[in-house]
């Protein structure tokens, strides 16, 4: 069976190495007269299995025995982990070309991640939150496409993640291609929440003005310079934007004086680790979860399938 | 006189290098050799300092290729004690040598040749070839005179026999082989590929016609090797490779030939090869042949004695019949595989397989042996580490 390994191995080196061409021509006789049921007319996987008993001799005598004896038992081991490896490349290959990554829709690179047990800092550590798994609902949060929509899809973002941005192109076309087949609702989870809850503020009281998604375009538009100002600079800036998207600076300023939506904040983000969520974006697509910026044909997948089983039921 | 060996292994450059951190064990001598630097060196020279034609160049450079290639004749009929230099031709190597003679012999429909049956295949496909022409090929047991005596009749034109075995490192009695032939009116071959090395070979004394050996068995470089013949045996060889260097005029139509040495060694020759097959020839003599046979047969002796009960041994037990060669299989495990594993494991280079003598293996029905072969530069701590690798390999896996 080694000569299989061999033949792939050899192959391999062989586009670089011509001394490794007869090699692999010999791993392929060797192969070829496997499976038509023939003796190996080069002995190739002999000498491979004296070779590497030999070097096993000079490390450990007992190792060398043992692969040996059972070299072929060894071999097929080998072979299996070989084809099992092929096996999940083929299906990290798969993964890639569907969601841009080798893991599937819940891959973890490429979002932001909020260490809830260590306090307010961005962490590389996945924090998984003790206790039953509660799906998000979509609360009185802002929210686009009609109530009865037949799929809904819920993102719990935060304005100062740059994968949260990321994401806000993939959303619109989303909501371009699917209009009222779908809902979609958008929930705070501030990961440096003593920090940028401030801009989550900012977008839940222009919600009162009914701009609420001018400012939430407007934030993550501006979200380099929100994130790089602190003090007065970051309140000059916040209010830049909400001048910039027609609200009434009055009554803005007065709502973000008065704190009414830091409880609100802090529901969406007791109600996202309560659904698991520990990074930005994650979304719920009728329960179904996609974590990070993922390409349009990862929510296409989600959504068709959702949308069929929907149709299929009424 | 024991040989001063860390001395004899200083001239061999490859016998300092390490491969895998460890040092080369080379037990694969009967095969080739490994070269000390005065061949190395004398080959170097000529393409450094004489890289011209032989034998037909008036210039300085070519003159000192002539006087290079006569003094490697000179060398080599020094010790093979022929009686001119002109004796040895110059060839390829001794495959080349034991054709010229089956094929320049002129045999006719009839006419038979014996050989034994241990012959390398190089002294026994050239003559199957003539066999399908209708010569008459006949085998006899190895180092029987009675069988050869037998087989002996006024048809017999030729014995070729192999002087010492690769297979096993046992030897015929060659002087009395060649008187049974010569009292026949035979000629007598001695295939010397592998005592010549490692032993006297004094072609005066054997009254052999012909002698074929390699350069790369004793020292010498790969792709060059000898034919003697005696003058009035290389007589009765009819051109065979002809061209360049073996007509001294020639017309359209017709030629006049050289005689032998010239005869025989058509086109420009392997100049670099043949000085430093003379080279390899001064260093053996320098050493001592008789030495060289000593030294081996007390190493023999010693892998002998420790592992002759461990292993399935070719050839008779004592040592002294089989000079350089342990050749010997390992109950239950393949002999590749005991090569490959102990070269891997420790760099013992050995030799696995028929070693040209397909013919002894499928009649003895066995596929063949692993063999150790020693020569000048091999060490009794050389012998202790192969003894003690082996041993290792056989109670681990057998």
């Amino acid at each position: 069976m080694i000569c299989i390994l061999a033949l792939v191995v050899f192959s391999i080196l062989a586009i670089f190495s011509a001394s490794h061409r007869p090699l692999a021509a010999e791993a392929f006789d060797c192969v070829f007269r496997k499976v038509t049921f023939r003796k190996c007319r080069t002995n190739l996987d002999q000498r491979l299995k004296s070779q590497i008993t030999g070097k096993l001799m000079r490390k450990n005598a007992f190792l060398a025995k043992i692969v040996y004896k059972n070299f072929e038992i060894i071999s097929w081991l080998f072979v299996i982990l070989f084809i099992a490896s092929l096996a999940y490349s083929a299906y990290g290959g798969y993964n890639y070309y569907l969601y841009g990554n080798c893991y599937g829709p819940e891959d973890t690179g490429g979002f932001c991640i909020y260490n809830a047990l260590e306090g307010d800092q961005f962490s590389k550590i996945h924090t998984k939150l003790d206790g039953e798994i509660i799906l998000p609902d979509t609360d009185d949060d802002p929210a686009l496409g009609p109530a009865d929509a037949k799929v809904e899809m819920i993102e719990f973002g935060c304005y100062m993640c740059p994968f949260s941005r990321q994401a806000q192109d993939v959303v619109k076309q989303v909501l371009d291609k699917y209009g009222d087949k779908i809902r979609f609702v958008y929930r705070d989870f501030p990961i440096e929440q003593s920090g940028d809850a401030d801009l989550h503020i900012a977008a839940n009281c222009a919600l009162e003005q009914d701009k609420f998604w001018d400012v939430h375009d407007l934030l993550f538009t501006e979200q380099d310079v929100c994130v790089e100002s602190t003090g007065e600079e970051r309140e000059k800036q916040i209010e830049s934007i909400a001048e910039k998207a027609g609200l009434d600076l009055d009554k803005f300023n007065e709502c973000m004086k008065s704190g009414r939506y830091v409880e609100e904040i802090a529901k969406d983000f007791e109600d996202g680790a309560k659904a698991g969520v520990y990074g930005t974006p994650t979304f719920f697509i009728n329960g179904r979860t996609i974590i990070g910026p993922k390409p349009l044909r990862a929510f296409e997948k989600i959504i068709d399938e959702e949308l069929a089983k929907a149709e299929n039921e009424s | 006189m024991s040989l001063n060996i860390n001395k004899i292994r200083e001239d061999f450059p490859i016998l300092q290098k390490k491969l895998a951190g460890r040092p080369i064990i080379y037990l694969d001598n009967a095969c080739q050799s490994l070269r000390p630097n005065p061949v190395i060196n004398r080959i170097m020279e000529y393409y450094k300092e004489f890289p011209a034609c032989g034998e037909r160049s008036m210039h300085k450079l070519g003159k000192k290729v002539d006087e290079g290639v006569a003094s490697a004749r000179k060398s080599l009929q020094g010790l093979f004690n022929t009686k001119k230099s002109e004796d040895i031709i110059f060839t390829k190597n001794a495959t080349e040598s034991l054709n010229i003679v089956a094929n320049a012999l002129d045999l006719k429909k009839g006419d038979v040749v014996i050989t034994t049956d241990k012959e390398h295949n190089s002294n026994l496909i050239p003559w199957q070839m003539l066999a399908k022409k209708g010569i008459k090929h006949e085998v006899v047991e190895f180092n029987n005179i009675d069988a050869l005596n037998d087989k002996l009749t006024k048809d017999v034109k030729i014995v070729s026999m192999v002087h010492t075995s690769n297979l096993d490192g046992t030897s015929i009695d060659a002087k009395e082989m060649i008187k049974s032939a010569h009292d026949n009116g035979s000629l007598f071959m001695l295939d010397a590929c592998q005592s010549a090395p490692h032993k006297v070979v004094d072609v005066k004394k054997l009254d052999v016609d012909f002698m074929a050996c390699s350069g790369h068995k004793m020292l010498g470089p790969s792709g060059v090797g000898l034919l003697y013949g005696k003058q009035d045996a290389l007589a009765k060889l009819k051109p065979f490779i002809v061209g360049g260097s073996t007509v001294s005029e020639s017309t359209y139509k017709t030629c006049e030939f050289e005689k032998a040495p010239h005869l025989f060694e058509p086109g420009l020759q392997n100049y670099a090869g043949i000085m430093g097959f003379g080279a390899a020839a001064d260093y053996l003599k320098k050493v001592g042949l008789d030495n060289i046979s000593a030294h081996e047969l007390k190493l023999n002796k010693k892998i002998t004695d420790a592992l002759a009960d461990s292993v399935e041994l070719l050839g008779p037990l004592d040592p002294k019949d089989r000079g350089c060669i342990f050749s010997f299989n390992v109950s239950g495990i393949e002999m590749h595989n005991v090569a490959i594993m102990l070269d891997e494991a420790a760099n013992i280079m050995l030799r696995s397989g028929a070693h040209c003598g397909h013919s002894w293996f499928n009649a003895h029905k066995m596929l063949g042996s692993i063999r150790a072969s020693l020569y000048l530069y091999n060490t009794e701590e050389e012998c202790d580490m192969f003894i003690q690798e082996l041993q290792k390999l056989i109670k681990l896996l057998s």
